[in-house]
C-alpha cells in the first residue's frame, strides 16, 4: 500500500513547477515533504490528491491510481487554512465528515470527542472567526481526520502553532501512525520533520534533491560532525584547528564539519585543554545542515531556506 | 462516494446558512411588504382618497341653475376619477368629490384660498342668456379637474339652451343617450375577445410584475451564488471541499441550494400577495366600512400565467446561477464579483428592459425582432411572460421558448462546471477570455 509518485511533470505557463519529481512514502509512516516556499509542494500534494492534473507522471497508492480509491481515502489539510468563518465549529466539521459519507450523528459525536481531546470542548458550538489561530488550526486538524482517512496529506501543518498546541499535534500525529495511516506533511522547519519523520524527500525548484529514511538522508552528506559545548564562551581555540568548519554557532553548542581523515577525537583533546566539556558528540549531520548544503550546492542565489530552516 | 448525498449535503449547508441570516430575513421580510402593498393599493388610493375629498363649490345666479349644476359637476367629476381607478371608490359608497353650493362668490373665493375648497365654479347669466362660466382654483388650468369641469360646463350650458328653446326634459335624456362605439382587431381572422379596459390592464400588469420578479431573482441569487463561490475561494475552504466532492457537486449543491432559498422567498411572496388579493375586498370594508365584496382573483391571473412564471423563474435562475458561479470561481476576491458577472448582468437586464418595454407597450410587442428574441434563452424568461399575457404568443411559441431553454441550461451547465473545475484553484490574477476559452477547451 504505498503511496508512489513517479516522474511528476507539471507546467505553469513559463515556470516549470514540477521537473521528475518522484519518491514513494510507506504504508504507516510518517513522511516529511520538506522544501523552500514555492519548490513545489503544494503542487506535489494537489496532483496526490487529484485537485490538479500534472502534465506528466503518475501517483499510485497500493498499486492503484489516486483517483480509483473513494474520496474518503484521503484526508488534507492545505496550507492556507480553510474553514467557514461565520459558521459553527461542530456544524462545519459535521458537514466536511458528512461529505465523505460519515453520517451526520456519527460526525457530531467523534467532532465532540476530539474537541474535547484539544481542550476546545466549549468552542464547539462557537462561530469559528470568535476562535484564536492556534485554535482554528486544530478544527482545520480535526476536519482533515475526522472521516478516518488512511492517508493524511498535510501542508505545512505547524506554522502559527505555539509549542502547546504543536506538542498536542505531534501526539495526536504519532497517535495517527500507531492506528496504521500513513502521514505525509510539508514543513520547512527541518527539526520537526527530524524529530517526527521515518522518510523525507527535499524538493527545490521542481526537482528532488534527496529522499530516504531520516537517517540515510542524513548520512548522505559521507561526513559526519561533532557537537561540542565547553563552560567557557570563547571557541578561537575551535576555528583555529585544522580541517574543521563550524556549520553552526550557537549558545549552547556548537557543531562543525571535521574533513575526511581528520579524527573527531583530536577535538575532544583540545576541547578538554580548553576548559570543562559540557558536551561532545560525534554523529550525523543534521537535516537542517544536509539541507543548506544540498539546496546551497545546488544554486546560491535567492536562498531563503536556510534563514527558514532556523527562524521557525 | 454517492453524487447526490454529496450534492444534497452541500446544497443543505447553503440553504441553512442563508435561511438564518438577518440579511435575508430582512429581505423576506421587505419584498413581502411591498407586494402586500401593491396588492392592497388600491385600497389604499380608496382610503386617502375618502379622506380628503376633493370640494368644489358652485355659485350661480339663480338656485334652480345650481341645483341641476352642482347634479351634472357631481356626476361628471366622481364618474371620470372612478372610471380612473377601477370603480373601488363607488364600492365603498363614498364620492371622491363633494359638489356644494352657494350664493356668496367672494366668501367661496376666498375658502379656496384658504384652501378650505379645491375650487369655485362661478356660473354668470348674460343679459342675452347665454351662461358664462369662471373657474376659480389654485391647481393648474390644464388640470384633470378644470378639464372635467369644462365638459361639465359644456353639458350644462347645452342644456340651458335646450331649456331656452323649450325642449322637455325628457327629450333632452334621448338627446344625450350614448352613441354605440365598439372597439375590433384589425385582423378579420382574430376572433379571441378583446380584453376590456380593467382585465387587459390586470394581464399586463401582472406579466410587467412577475417580468420584474423574475429579474430580480437572477440578479440577486445569481450574486449570491457568484458571492458564495469567491467565499469558499478566498476562504480557501474549497480546497478542503474539494477532497470530498467534485466540481460539479460543489457548483450543483450551491446553485440549488441557494435556489431552494430562492423558492421559499418567493412562495412567500407569491402566497401573501394572493392573500393580499382575496382578502382585499374584506380589508376594503373593514377599512372603508361598507359591506365587503365577494373575493375575486383578477382575471388576468390564470393558473397558466402562474405555471409559467415558475417555470421562466426556476430555469431562468438555474441558466444564470451556473454561469454565476463559473464566474465567480475565476476571481479570488469579493471586489473582482462585480466584474466578473458582468457579461451575465449586462444580458440579463438587456432582456429585461426590452421585455418590459414591450409589456408597457413601448415597444411594438408584436414585431419580428422582438418575437425572435423571446425565443432566445438568455432573453426568454424576461421576454416570454410578457408575450402571453398580452395574447401575441401562441403555445407552440411557448413550448419552443421552453425546450431551447432546457437545452441551453444543459450546455451552461457543462460550460460552467469546466470553467468551475480548474477557476476554483486559480489564485491571482483574473484570467481574460481567451485564458478562459482554453481552460474550456483543455479542461485542467
Amino acid at each position: 500500500m504505498a503511496l508512489v509518485i513517479e516522474d511528476l511533470h507539471k507546467r505553469f505557463g513559463a515556470v516549470e513547477a514540477l521537473d521528475g519529481i518522484s519518491f514513494s512514502v510507506q504504508p504507516g509512516e510518517v513522511f516529511g515533504f520538506l522544501g523552500a516556499n514555492g519548490a513545489g509542494k503544494t503542487t506535489t500534494m494537489r496532483i496526490v490528491l487529484g485537485l490538479m492534473k500534472a502534465d506528466s507522471g503518475t501517483v499510485t497508492w497500493g498499486g492503484r491510481p489516486v483517483h480509483d480509491w473513494p474520496r474518503r481515502t484521503w484526508g488534507y489539510m492545505p496550507e492556507e487554512r480553510g474553514l467557514y468563518a461565520k459558521m459553527p465549529v461542530v456544524d462545519q466539521l459535521v458537514h466536511f465528515a458528512s461529505l465523505y459519507g460519515i453520517p451526520r450523528s456519527r460526525a457530531r459525536a467523534d467532532a465532540r470527542a476530539w474537541l474535547a481531546r484539544f481542550r476546545i470542548g466549549d468552542k464547539a458550538d462557537s462561530r469559528l472567526e470568535t476562535l484564536s489561530k492556534g485554535n482554528q488550526q486544530k478544527v482545520q486538524y480535526i476536519a482533515t481526520i475526522l472521516h478516518g482517512p488512511d492517508l493524511l496529506l498535510m501542508d505545512e501543518p505547524f506554522v502559527g502553532l505555539d509549542p502547546v498546541n504543536v506538542a498536542m499535534l505531534k501526539a495526536a500525529f504519532l497517535e495517527m501512525r500507531d492506528q496504521g495511516k500513513t502521514l505525509v506533511f510539508s514543513t520547512h522547519q527541518l527539526d520537526q520533520a527530524e524529530e517526527l519523520c521515518d522518510s523525507v524527500a527535499v524538493i527545490d525548484h521542481g526537482r528532488l534533491v534527496t529522499t530516504g529514511s531520516t537517517r540515510d538522508v542524513r548520512r548522505s552528506t559521507g561526513h559526519q560532525v561533532v557537537r561540542v559545548a565547553t563552560a567557557g564562551d570563547d571557541r578561537g581555540w575551535l576555528e583555529s584547528m585544522p580541517g574543521v568548519t563550524i556549520t553552526r554557532d550557537g549558545v549552547d553548542y556548537a557543531e562543525v564539519r571535521v574533513a575526511d581523515g581528520v579524527s573527531p577525537q583530536r577535538i575532544l583533546d583540545a576541547a578538554i585543554a580548553n576548559g570543562p566539556v559540557l558536551r561532545f558528540e560525534v554523529g550525523d549531520p543534521s537535516l537542517e545542515q544536509v539541507f543548506v548544503e544540498r539546496v546551497g550546492a545546488l544554486e546560491d542565489d535567492e536562498r531563503t531556506l536556510a534563514s527558514a530552516g532556523t527562524v521557525a | 462516494m454517492n453524487r447526490t448525498a454529496n450534492v444534497v449535503a452541500i446544497a443543505r449547508r447553503e440553504f441553512s446558512i442563508r435561511i438564518r441570516t438577518r440579511s435575508f430575513l430582512i429581505g423576506t421580510l421587505l419584498l413581502v411588504l411591498g407586494v402586500v402593498l401593491i396588492a392592497l393599493l388600491p385600497t389604499v388610493i380608496s382610503k386617502i382618497d375618502t379622506v380628503d375629498a376633493t370640494k368644489v363649490t358652485i355659485v350661480a345666479a339663480d338656485d334652480a341653475l345650481a341645483g341641476r349644476s352642482a347634479a351634472t359637476v357631481s356626476t361628471l367629476l366622481n364618474a371620470g376619477a372612478n372610471a380612473g381607478q377601477s370603480g373601488t371608490s363607488a364600492t365603498a359608497g363614498q364620492p371622491d368629490f363633494v359638489v356644494g353650493i352657494a350664493t356668496d362668490l367672494p366668501a367661496a373665493r376666498a375658502a379656496v384660498t384658504r384652501g378650505e375648497a379645491a375650487g369655485v365654479l362661478g356660473i354668470e347669466r348674460a343679459a342675452d342668456g347665454t351662461l358664462a362660466f369662471t373657474y376659480y382654483s389654485n391647481d393648474p388650468a390644464s388640470g384633470r379637474t378644470a378639464g372635467l369641469l369644462q365638459q361639465a360646463a359644456n353639458a350644462i350650458a347645452v342644456g340651458d339652451r335646450l331649456d331656452r328653446m323649450s325642449i322637455p326634459a325628457s327629450q333632452q335624456a334621448t338627446l344625450f343617450a350614448p352613441a354605440a362605439f365598439a372597439v375590433a382587431w384589425p385582423d378579420p381572422a382574430r376572433t379571441e375577445p378583446i380584453q376590456g379596459g380593467a382585465a387587459a390592464v390586470g394581464q399586463d400588469m401582472l406579466a410587467f410584475g412577475m417580468t420584474i420578479l423574475i429579474f430580480m431573482i437572477v440578479i440577486m441569487y445569481g450574486n449570491w451564488v457568484a458571492m458564495s463561490v469567491v467565499e469558499e475561494k478566498s476562504s480557501r475552504v474549497m480546497e478542503v471541499v474539494l477532497n470530498a466532492a467534485t466540481p460539479f457537486q460543489l457548483l450543483a449543491g450551491k446553485v440549488f441550494g441557494v435556489g431552494l432559498v430562492a423558492l421559499i422567498q418567493y412562495t412567500a411572496v407569491v402566497v401573501a400577495g394572493g392573500a393580499a388579493l382575496l382578502g382585499q375586498p374584506t380589508i376594503q370594508s373593514v377599512v372603508l366600512g361598507g359591506p365587503a365584496a365577494a373575493s375575486t382573483v383578477p382575471q388576468g391571473l390564470t393558473p397558466e400565467l402562474l405555471l409559467l412564471f415558475g417555470l421562466y423563474g426556476v430555469l431562468g435562475f438555474l441558466l444564470y446561477a451556473s454561469l454565476y458561479a463559473a464566474a465567480g470561481s475565476l476571481v479570488s476576491r469579493m471586489e473582482d464579483v462585480t466584474s466578473a458577472v458582468m457579461p451575465m448582468t449586462l444580458m440579463s437586464t438587456g432582456g429585461y428592459l426590452i421585455g418590459i418595454y414591450a409589456s408597457m407597450g413601448l415597444l411594438d410587442a408584436r414585431s419580428g425582432w422582438i418575437t425572435a428574441l423571446t425565443f432566445v434563452p438568455f432573453l426568454s424568461p424576461f421576454m416570454m411572460l410578457g408575450r402571453v399575457a398580452t395574447g401575441v404568443a401562441q403555445p407552440a411559441d411557448v413550448a419552443v421558448s421552453l425546450v431551447l431553454l432546457v437545452a441551453t441550461i444543459a450546455l451552461a451547465i457543462w460550460v460552467a462546471a469546466r470553467i468551475y473545475a480548474v477557476g476554483v484553484l486559480l489564485y491571482g490574477q483574473r484570467p481574460g477570455a481567451r485564458a478562459v476559452w482554453r481552460l474550456l477547451r483543455e479542461g485542467m
